[in-house]
């Protein structure tokens, strides 16, 4: 395999994320925003991307469809199928009538399948999913391929041209780098039939024949990675789809905590879809840029991780600690944790940090000289006079993402001129002074660092 | 004959028998759910004549997830323990808590504690974790 620099993405989950992408897009390859939030703040989704984006930055981006979201899925709470469209809801206040409310589409998915297509808008209607079944007929596929594309290539412009004061400078609006043809769930209570279309609709939007490269997503239950056949059957059909890329979403996988045999899995779809087209993980980490000695040509995640990432996210989860990415171990814990095992590894001055730690200017900034000052990485507060459970300050939380943001871009150019047999060197020997810790979590983190390494070997 | 007591059925219930020994044993200074970054240590107690502080950590069966967290513990804390019903005291591995120097202290149906194997000093206290906990409780 030649060696690949491997791109690495950033999507914009939303615009409170929007002053870390503004600080270190310049230096990531490319920005990924949803169709949802491009519809729910039109005008600011749109500047932002004309800001960050426009011809002079190098940066590229591209618009996810989101287009699974009208599909079925499996309610995470239960295990079971369902096709009601109920995880793009929420309980909506009704005007005018005090206190009652009603459980409606979310108004930006409601505006994104208006802008998509009526296949999309008569799901959000009638409150029942896509099925394979209605896209059964070649016509509908063609007009729902014609209209995701579209979508992608002129909604940014059509939002300037909207504005009278800015009509003026809507043709000189930057083109996304590709086209997502449009992607649904491969559910598996009907996995033959979302694999079909998967495929199917991929041609259709290669078809079109538009000015753009087309790239498919690959979403399925983290599940296929174990089943052979599916697997088989991607690397068999995707390529005759004639897509330039695809982009793997395998939900819930989470390259930290993948078994051996779903890694080894990943690993060996990536590589012979790697030999016919571009290959990327829509939410990986440093594993997935190690691939691309094996034919992975980047990653995205958001700026607070997302490494991983459920097709529906669990609701009613309180918000999560923002906990410290450890370099050494391309994971993220508790300040506590790896505190505790600073003595062992010989951490007892900010210099030994920057050594076996990490040295990037924000712990430099951080730490200072004193090393006591590691907890302001996980310095928490009662948000609120009445809040019962003390929460992660808004700085320490920017201070972890900051750091694994500048993190994520030293591996990616640290990576860039690695043989695959320096990168597994180099995870053997971070494992192997990892493996002995005293917390459990981090001796674990060490053994999936090693068990990359063993995959990466693998022939 | 005295009635049976009830079986321990609720990790809460290990508390107040676990206070009560930490008072006996000259911890008076208590504080229950102390916060320490994510984690909340169940029973953490400071000896006001000798300053030295204890955190427990109680368990109704998953010792070795509390082995982990006492040793995060040990942090913040000059001796540690984990509690866990004297009935699951057969699984603990006591061998491993020794080499971690975690002590363990076994609640009976009686309600009374034992300590089944001593703490050992904690070489990885902060104190700048532990000093605003002791003065917290000291001002208490």
């Amino acid at each position: 395999m030649p060696l690949v620099q491997p791109k690495v993405h950033l999507r914009l989950g939303s615009h409170a994320e929007k002053e870390y992408v503004e600080k270190t897009l310049k230096r990531f390859d490319g920005l990924i925003v949803g169709g949802n939030l491009l519809e729910a703040t039109p005008g600011a989704t749109a500047s932002l991307i004309v800001k960050l984006c426009g011809k002079t930055s190098g940066v590229s981006y591209l618009i996810d469809p989101m287009t699974y979201a009208f599909g079925a899925y499996v309610d995470p709470a239960t295990g079971k199928s369902r096709a009601d469209l109920d995880w793009i809801k929420s309980d909506q206040k009704v005007k005018g009538q005090k206190g009652k409310v009603v459980r409606a589409i979310k108004s930006s998915y409601q505006k994104l399948s208006g802008a998509l297509d009526t296949v999309f808008s008569d799901a959000c209607s009638t409150g029942k999913a896509v099925e394979p079944s209605g896209l059964a007929s070649s016509q509908i596929r063609s007009q729902v391929a014609e209209a995701v594309l579209e979508y992608q290539m002129t909604r940014i412009r059509d939002v300037f041209a909207s504005d009278p004061e800015y009509k003026d400078i809507a043709d000189e609006v930057p083109l996304p780098a590709a086209l997502l043809a449009p992607y649904f769930y491969i559910e598996p209570s009907k996995k033959a039939e979302w694999s079909r279309l998967s495929w199917l609709l991929a041609a259709e939007a290669v078809k079109k024949g538009k000015s753009l490269p087309v790239h498919a997503v690959v979403c399925a239950p983290k599940e296929y990675l174990s089943d052979p056949t599916f697997l088989n059957d991607v690397v068999a059909k995707l390529p005759e789809s004639k897509v330039a890329g695809a982009w793997l979403w395998f939900s819930r996988f989470d390259e930290r905590l993948a078994s051996e045999l779903e890694l080894l899995n990943f690993k060996k779809l990536v590589s012979a879809l790697g030999a016919t087209m571009q290959v990327a993980n829509m939410h990986g980490g440093f594993f997935s840029l190690a691939l691309s000695r094996h034919g992975m040509s980047g990653i995205a995640h958001g700026v607070g991780y997302g490494e991983q990432k459920d097709v529906v996210p669990v609701i009613g989860q309180s918000t999560p600690t923002v906990r410290y990415y450890l370099p050494p171990l391309y994971a993220r814990f508790g300040v506590p944790d790896i505190e505790r095992c600073f003595s062992a590894l010989g951490v007892t001055t900010p210099k030994d940090f920057f050594q076996k730690i990490c040295d990037c200017v924000v712990c430099r900034g951080v730490i200072a000289s004193s090393l006591s000052n590691f907890q302001e990485f996980g310095e928490r507060h009662y948000s609120t006079p009445v809040s019962k459970r003390a929460a992660q300050t808004p700085a320490a939380a920017k201070r972890c993402r900051f750091h694994f943001l500048l993190c994520r871009l030293r591996e990616r150019d640290w990576i860039a001129d690695k043989s695959n047999e320096e990168v597994i060197k180099h995870l053997s020997d971070s494992a192997a002074i990892w493996k002995s810790v005293v917390v459990q979590d981090l001796r674990d983190g060490a053994a999936q660092v090693e068990r990359w390494g063993k995959i990466l070997g693998t022939v | 004959m005295p009635a049976p007591r009830p079986q321990i059925l609720r990790e809460e219930e290990l508390l107040a028998p676990v206070s009560r020994y930490a008072k006996r044993k000259g911890f008076g200074a208590q504080f229950a759910e102390l916060p320490f970054f994510e984690y909340r240590i169940d029973l953490y107690a400071v000896s006001k004549p000798s300053g030295e502080t204890i955190a427990v950590e109680l368990k109704m069966k998953n010792w070795r997830r509390a082995l982990h967290q006492a040793i995060i513990y040990q942090l913040c804390s000059d001796f540690v323990f984990i509690a866990l019903p004297v009935a699951k005291a057969g699984v603990v591995d006591t061998a491993e808590l020794s080499r971690h120097g975690v002590g363990l202290i076994l609640v009976g149906l009686d309600r009374r504690c034992r300590l089944a194997l001593e703490a050992t000093r904690s070489s990885e206290v902060r104190e700048y974790y532990r000093r605003p906990y002791v003065e917290m409780l000291a001002s208490a």
